[in-house]
């Protein structure tokens, strides 16, 4: 079955194939020659990024060097877990590269330890419990941890900070959420992951576009042309027909999770910090 | 010297190749590699990057790293006996001031020291937070090789027409640029190129066509943080046909046998003789 997803502005249309072959150059570089490792873990929630961050590695590093670990919660939707099954299995991960782990125990201990039961303060500690899942298991097998944000949501800061951000690389991430559909269509990613609503599945019933009042359609457009294309938040409004108030949203949004993109603040005493004074490269010798 | 009917005959070889970054010392070895393999295919002139001794993107490590660039050209000279070549580097002018440069060796001596212009300070680029510019009074430099006379410019400055224009007018038959350009566009490329690559693609071309002239473009290749330096080194005559590109991506290395007299022969066709000099004076007065 293909579903026809319209693409929001002609912009943000990708030449997938030359996009893949470019990523998995890059991994490639990035995993065995820069960080000198064997491979790849990465969490698989049986959604569209997690999935299209599988197949790219699996392509890339070759399946036998990627890892794959589906952690639900009591709140994960069995289809999600199903889904992630049937990706592993597509995808040829060998037996000893993959693992279901229920991580209800450790969430529900730390979650009685902070005495709350808000329902975000539980889904950060679910996201922040399988980071250390996803980095003990890479240096168990030698490994990088493979971050599985889109563009979409690192530009809004839709996302856990030190949880699913808490990674090594995050290859999609100059992606956003209508490209990685396209790279999903172009890698074979079954159709069924690609169009199930977007959802951190942090607790029951939640979607990513319900909670932010918008189709990606829509907020990849609104991203790229104020930010990509540098229009006014006016500009953009009028050339999607828009209220100037939903741009407004979209960009307070940014704004306000700009502190989740950047290292922590360190306040200055010396004459030479870390931060603005301290600039070398990531490849430093 | 060469003889008669040989004279404007030149084999360029281009070194497209990916450099670590500040570590100065494995970069000079693998120069010497290319510079011998180069020298082996018979090649007048051997071109590298921008920055190809140091890296691009060293922020802070670019006030390390000139003394041990000195300590390489030394070294690397000794290469270049019977070939020149062409390698970027951080020179120390003065103490604590650095430029971004080009040094071009040759007769085993370090014949000439080139420091880019024009220096891109914005995006990702941070050129005028580390070097001085060079001084166009003082730094427009054609080197008069064996095999013919050339210039040489650095990345950005073949974004602006008047540092080709000043070498060729000095009398630069050969005009070699060499590039630390990071990949742009890729994801929606214009007729299977990234955007980069026209941008380029036009520059190197309008270089070559309005000065009549050959343009030797030398790229990196490969990773640095982030970055990706996309390659695409090429060689346009002076008619602006391109004669050989590298392949885009990765790594490469080329040779390519032009004739410098085909520029006077294109500029029967072009109006290069005529330059009117009020145009400048405008433009001292803005």
């Amino acid at each position: 079955m293909t579903v026809k997803v319209a693409l929001p502005i002609g912009e943000l249309k990708i030449d997938a194939e030359k996009v893949v072959e470019y990523l998995c150059a890059r991994l490639r570089e990035y995993i065995f020659d820069y960080a000198g490792k064997r491979g790849g873990v990465l969490g698989l929630s049986g959604g569209i990024d997690s999935t299209t961050t599988a197949y790219l590695a699996a392509r890339a590093l070759g399946a036998e060097n990627v890892f794959c670990y589906i952690l639900p919660t009591s709140v994960t939707p069995q289809s999600d877990i199903t889904l992630a099954q049937s990706v592993i299995e597509r995808l040829g991960i060998p037996r000893g590269n993959y693992d279901l782990i229920n991580i209800d125990d450790v969430v529900n201990a730390l979650t009685d330890k902070v005495k709350s039961e808000n329902r975000v303060i539980k889904g950060n500690i679910a996201a922040r419990v399988r980071m250390i899942i996803l980095h003990a298991q890479a240096a168990k097998h030698n490994c990088l941890v493979l971050g599985t944000s889109d563009k979409s949501e690192l530009t809004i800061g839709y996302f856990t900070k030190y949880g699913d951000a808490g990674v090594d690389v995050m290859p999609i991430a100059d992606l956003y959420k209508t490209q990685v559909r396209q790279l999903a269509r172009h890698l074979g990613v079954p159709e069924e992951i690609i169009i199930k609503p977007p959802s951190p599945a942090l607790w029951a019933d939640q979607t990513a576009e319900s909670e932010l009042g918008m189709s990606y359609e829509l907020l990849d457009s609104i991203i790229y042309l104020r930010f990509d294309a540098w229009l006014s938040e006016e500009e953009v409004a009028a050339r999607l027909g828009i209220s100037t108030e939903t741009v407004e949203r979209v960009v307070k949004m940014v704004k306000q999770t700009q502190h989740k993109r950047l290292p922590p603040e360190v306040f200055r005493l010396s004459r030479r910090a870390h931060g603005s004074d301290w600039r070398y490269p990531r490849e430093w010798r | 010297m060469p003889k008669d009917e040989e004279r404007g005959r030149v084999r360029i070889a281009i070194a497209q190749v990916s450099t670590k970054i500040g570590d100065v010392e494995s970069n000079r070895e693998k120069h010497i590699r290319y510079i011998e393999m180069a020298r082996k295919e018979g090649a007048d002139l051997v071109v590298f990057p921008e920055l190809s001794l140091t890296g691009y993107l060293m922020k802070d490590v670019a006030y390390e790293v000139p003394k041990r660039c000195r300590k390489a050209l030394e070294e690397i000279k000794e290469a270049c006996r019977e070939i020149y070549a062409v390698i970027g580097f951080v020179e120390e002018v003065r103490p604590g001031i650095i430029r971004n440069a080009a040094a071009i060796l040759g007769e085993g001596e370090v014949k000439c020291i080139s420091p880019k212009f024009y220096l891109p300070t914005y995006g990702l680029f941070e050129e005028a937070r580390y070097f001085m510019p060079g001084d166009p009074l003082k730094d427009v430099k054609v080197v008069h090789g064996r095999f013919g006379a050339f210039g040489t410019l650095i990345c950005e400055d073949l974004w602006h027409p008047e540092p080709a224009e000043a070498l060729t007018r000095l009398g630069a038959e050969l005009l070699v640029c060499i590039a630390s350009s990071p990949l742009r566009g890729l994801n929606t490329p214009v007729d299977g190129r990234p955007w980069i690559d026209h941008a380029w693609s036009s520059l190197i071309n309008a270089t070559a066509l309005t000065n009549s002239v050959y343009v030797v473009f030398v790229n990196r290749a490969g990773p640095e943080d982030e970055e990706f330096f996309w390659g695409g080194s090429r060689v346009v005559g002076p008619e602006g046909i391109e004669l050989l590109r590298c392949r885009g991506m990765a790594e490469d290395f080329r040779t390519c046998d032009i004739d410098l007299t085909e520029n006077a022969r294109a500029r029967r066709f072009s109006s290069f003789r005529i330059h009117l000099r009020e145009f400048h004076k405008i433009l001292s007065k803005i």
